[in-house]
């Protein structure tokens, strides 16, 4: 390991006095570059991010001023990966510089998949506000370049994450939305009962009984085989112990179905909020009675 | 071999006559004690008839099959037999809990009832045993099938994913191919430079040459 560092700094100290002196044919640049390479590399070998990352930034530097952006953000792309073991904000900030450099190429797609990358960076930091943002301009770029399963995948976090912020009507839209997409295709019409029933919740963490019947009504006329879903009679069900406000029988569906098929977390956050909201409604009631 | 069987069967035949001679005797009056130890007495009989047709059976088998089909009708008789035997000793152990005589025949009634009844307890609880059991496997394969299901799903998403990438993949080679088709036009196209400057710079220097050689010539000779 000592014996990377010690190369990697020999590299680095070569370079620099490449970049300070003069070079015949102004061929300094790409030459500083070559050894910066191979310094960066010592540095992961000997497993010093940091260091490893900041060679990875001079290195883009040299690209940027030679022109060469597409190698500038290649190299950008690398440092954030360096820096990812370290400290996720610089890494953040890293592929920001590589995107938008991407961006100028015209490579739309790399960009996308940097994007994404980075929301999934703010999302294991549990920043869900910027992850959102970055997901949803992820969304937007897969849109453009007109990959759907990767749009359809962020956008599907998107609605997630708004979920669980409680941004309900922006979740709604999409999972609808989402859904109307895969009905078309021949592989993805099975998951749609899938996406119609988190949209269902949604509308039930709204708390509005009006919009629920109404919203499985068009979704029964979305997709005919929605209706005979186990999927449907538990919204039906969970809609009817809302209005009945039940929270016994609330507790009873919900129990059936999980006996079925385990709910997730996402799933059992938001039940837990109606749930509560059922209490306080009840609560409320005899406070008033 | 069939010596040995036949031993064994006279030895059965003694028995069975004891037993049936027993298991007449206590249905006369007799004291609780007395009737208990004619009871033991009875059961060690049957333990010991058992022990008997089983080693007859054994016997009967090692045998040749001709000889063999015969023994194992006898053996069938006495086998229906000892069960005859072992539930007259049922009959006579329950009906055994009263010493008076009327109440040993009620008690032998409702011995009959209680174990009719007991045996179609055990019997509807043993079938709802089962269906219980049924049901839950039955579950259980639902609980299975939906889980397939969602896999199924998943797995479903990644194809349509897969797809895509190799569309696209598809569309990408040939815009490389495009490419390398237009590189190797200009690749040629340099080529073709390169060939005529070598030539021209040939043909200038073999010009100078000669220009160089008829001006030394034209000098010497002046």
């Amino acid at each position: 390991m000592g014996d990377h560092l010690v190369r990697a700094e020999e590299f680095e100290k070569k370079a620099e006095k490449k970049l300070n002196g003069w070079g015949i044919f102004g061929s300094k640049y790409e030459d500083a570059a070559d050894l910066l390479e191979k310094a960066a590399n010592s540095y992961k070998l000997a497993k010093s991010w940091d260091q490893a990352g900041k060679a990875y930034l001079k290195l883009a530097d040299c690209h940027l001023k030679s022109d060469s952006k597409h190698d500038a953000a290649n190299a950008y792309a690398e440092a954030a990966k360096c820096y990812k073991k370290v400290d996720t904000n610089e890494a953040a900030s890293c592929l920001e510089r590589a995107v938008n450099i991407f961006c100028e190429i015209g490579r739309l797609n790399m960009a996308a998949r940097y994007y994404k990358e980075i929301a999934e960076y703010y999302e294991s930091d549990q920043k869900l506000e910027q992850a959102i943002a970055y997901f949803e301009k992820a969304a937007e770029f897969f849109q453009n370049e007109e990959v759907t399963t990767s749009a359809n995948q962020c956008n599907l976090k998107v609605a997630q994450y708004a979920a669980q912020l409680e941004q309900y009507e922006k979740a709604i839209t999409i999972y609808e939305e989402i859904a109307r997409h895969s009905l078309n295709n021949n592989l993805l019409k099975y998951s749609v009962k899938g996406y119609l029933l988190t949209a269902g919740m949604c509308h039930l963490c709204k708390a509005d009984v009006v919009s629920i019947t109404n919203a499985l009504e068009k979704y029964q006329d979305l997709d005919p085989t929605f209706s005979g879903t186990r999927e449907c009679k538990f919204l039906a069900d969970l809609a009817s112990a809302i209005d009945e406000e039940d929270i016994a029988k609330f507790t009873d569906v919900v129990k059936e179905f999980d006996s079925m098929t385990p709910l997730d977390s996402w799933k059992t956050t938001m039940l837990l909020r109606v749930k509560e909201k059922l209490k306080a409604k009840e609560l409320e009631e005899d406070d008033l009675t | 071999m069939s010596l040995v069987f036949e031993r064994y069967e006279r030895q059965y035949c003694e028995l069975s006559a004891n037993l049936s001679k027993k298991c007449t005797s206590p249905n006369a009056l007799d004291d609780g004690e007395q009737k208990k130890q004619k009871l033991s007495d009875i059961k060690s009989g049957v333990e010991e008839a058992e022990a008997l047709v089983k080693k007859m059976d054994l016997e009967a088998r090692s045998l040749p099959p001709n000889v063999k089909s015969s023994l194992l009708v006898k053996l069938r008789e006495y086998k229906s037999d000892l069960n005859n035997f072992k539930t007259e000793v049922k009959r006579i152990t329950s009906g055994n809990l009263n010493a008076t005589a009327r109440d040993e025949l009620l008690e032998a009634g409702r011995a009959d009832t209680l174990t009719a009844s007991a045996d179609q307890r055990s019997r509807l609880m043993m079938s709802t045993e089962r269906l219980g059991r049924s049901t839950d496997r039955v579950k259980d394969s639902r609980r299975t099938m939906l889980e397939t299901e969602e896999i199924g799903v998943s797995i479903l998403q990644d194809l349509h994913g897969q797809r895509q990438s190799l569309l696209r993949a598809h569309e990408t080679l040939h815009a490389v191919d495009d490419n390398v088709g237009k590189s190797k036009k200009i690749l040629t196209a340099m080529t073709r430079r390169m060939n005529r400057n070598k030539w021209t710079i040939g043909a200038i220097i073999t010009v100078l040459v000669l220009a160089i050689i008829l001006i030394l010539y034209f000098k010497l000779t002046r």
